[in-house]
């Protein structure tokens, strides 16, 4: 069995022992959607208008919310970590015959597959109860963002999942970054509308490269040019976040 | 006979928040030829497990070299890893998962094709006492056990190299004397088995060549016979009086042994300095007391391991 597909496995299995986590991994987003998305557009009383069109809110926060289905699922994934370090496995893993690169992307394989999973059904919903105008023939793109952005989080959280001896200061990490890359995107309002000072880190924020591609591929709105370098942005992030978390990896011990 | 293992000069160096770093293997060499026990003893943190890490690529060497089946550590950590099974000091089980789970997930891990990995997941189960536990989930099991688990799955694999540090702690003596024999035969077969134990016993029954090592320095190695002629003026005495008193047992710590242990009529003694003297002693002991019998040996393991401690501190 090839390294990449034991350590797929070796996730299945462990997620497989605590369904109520896959189930919050799931409908966490599906409960926003519905609860945040409805309560707003109420508010807010009118459409959302991009680029000439007019989108309703629970439209317009969709593909935040696939956001928000990559994020979770990498949180709870490099998590995961924690308990290896709990159970003492952690150091014995590092001593198997797989590279650090592929027990990084064999622990994220599966999760993906949930981060899919819980996309479809965000999706199907926004079309099916809310009338999201749902690109499907951008679908593939779509599911390319989604295993992209899932395994770019996933590799930025395990750089301090692993470094982090403390869990309870590697939550307080992650709290402070679901916070900030959450409001500081285009997830929950156009960025156009906002002023110089939150727009800045706003745009390189990777959540918003990942929002707007995700609005494009389900909506199809968005500028060609902008959305070209969000793409290599977003490409470029996992791939320094792997990086990063392979040379966690190897100093995990000192 | 190729090594199986080789470590030239090994140095690794912690850097801690203090100024000064912590020097935890300082200039370390040995080599491990193939199919041989070779033990590793120290006290705590003497470099042990720090040497185990190195060698298991789990950390970084600061300088020297360090090569397993003639793969260098740092420049082929992959293949490195190719030939070794690692047991860690830690308790290292799959907790959430059943114990067939912990013994499959491993053997997959290692590159063990699923239906082999099946057959050798039964054999070892059975022959490790872990049949009727195998669809348990391993968080339910007690310390023991779960040790058990972990050493039972290196018998999975057949990597030439198997590591094991401080393995057998924690297991009870039957499953421990099962681990040594098996241990035994692997070694037999080809295998070559470097492990580190603070049970002196432990090595010197099942250690070809032991080396000791404090503060992350090598203080002595070689075969137990070789170590021996390291202690040349250090003896163990066994004698067996009539009667022991305290006057008696006054008279015998006048000598100045390093160990003393009474044991009803029988004393045994372990005495460092020359033969001559200690017996011309010995023999002004027994004009008031009889000396029934008299036994003079080499020390064991453990006695030269405490000396070389006393002496390097």
């Amino acid at each position: 069995m090839s390294g990449i597909r034991a350590v797929f496995y070796r996730d299945y299995r462990q997620r497989m022992t605590n369904i109520g986590f896959v189930f919050w991994d799931l409908f966490v987003p599906l409960a926003y959607l519905v609860l945040f998305g409805l309560g707003f557009e109420r508010m807010l009383g009118s459409s959302i208008g991009i680029e000439e069109q007019a989108f309703r809110y629970t439209a317009f926060l969709a593909p935040g919310v696939l956001g928000m289905v990559t994020f979770s699922v990498a949180m709870n994934t490099s998590w995961g970590f924690f308990m290896d370090k709990d159970s003492g496995i952690f150091y014995e893993l590092l001593t198997y015959p797989i590279t650090r690169a592929q027990l990084l992307i064999g622990k994220i394989s599966f999760n993906v597959l949930l981060a899919i999973i819980g996309s479809g059904l965000v999706v199907a919903l926004g079309h099916l109860a809310l009338d999201a105008p749902i690109r499907w023939d951008l679908l593939p793109l779509t599911a390319i963002i989604v295993i992209t952005a899932t395994a770019g989080w996933f590799f930025l959280f395990s750089v301090f999942a692993i470094r982090f001896a403390r869990m309870d200061a590697f939550n307080t990490v992650l709290s402070a970054a679901y916070i900030l890359l959450m409001f500081f995107s285009s997830m929950f309002y156009p960025l156009s509308d906002l002023p110089v000072w939150f727009r800045v880190p706003a745009y390189i924020n990777p959540m918003t490269w990942q929002v707007d591609l995700l609005r494009f591929s389900l909506l199809g709105v968005g500028s060609v040019t902008p959305l070209l370098l969000e793409g290599a942005a977003l490409g470029l992030f996992a791939i320094i976040c792997l990086t990063l978390a392979v040379r966690a990896l190897n100093r995990a011990a000192d | 006979m190729t090594s199986a293992i080789e470590v030239q000069d090994l140095r690794k160096l912690y850097r801690t928040n203090t100024s000064q770093p912590v020097r935890a293997l300082d200039g370390v060499s040995f080599q491990v030829p193939q199919g041989r026990i070779y033990g590793l003893l120290g006290p705590n943190g003497a470099g042990k497990s720090t040497l185990v890490k190195i060698l298991s690529t789990i950390t970084p060497l600061t300088s020297g070299r360090a090569q397993v089946m003639g793969f260098d550590v740092t420049g082929q950590p992959l293949a490195s890893r190719q030939q070794l099974t690692v047991v860690l000091q830690q308790t290292a089980t799959e907790n959430l998962l059943t114990v067939r789970d912990n013994l499959l997930i491993y053997a997959y891990l290692h590159g063990v094709k699923s239906q082999e990995a099946q057959k050798r997941m039964q054999n070892i189960a059975e022959e490790f006492e872990l049949g009727q536990l195998l669809r348990d989930t391993v968080q339910e099991l007690s310390i023991g056990t779960k040790r058990r688990i972990q050493v039972a799955k290196i018998f999975m694999l057949d990597a030439p190299v198997i590591i094991l540090d401080e393995a057998t702690t924690g297991m009870d003596p039957l499953m421990k004397r099962r681990v040594m024999d098996r241990l035994r035969a692997e070694a037999r077969k080809g295998r070559t088995i470097l492990l580190t134990t603070q049970v002196l016993s432990e090595a010197e029954e099942l250690c070809d060549t032991i080396m000791i090592i404090d503060r992350g320095r090598t203080m002595a190695s070689g075969t137990l016979r070789e170590l021996r002629t390291l202690s040349t003026h250090m003896f163990r005495v066994n004698l067996s009086f009539a009667d022991t008193n305290g006057e008696l047992v006054g008279r015998l710590e006048a000598l100045n042994p390093i160990q003393l242990k009474v044991d009803g009529n029988a004393v045994e003694m372990v005495f460092h300095g020359e033969e001559a003297s200690l017996l011309a002693k010995l023999a002004d002991v027994s004009r008031d007391t009889p000396i029934l019998q008299f036994e003079v040996r080499g020390p064991t393991l453990e006695e030269i391991f405490i000396t070389l401690m006393k002496e390097s501190r």
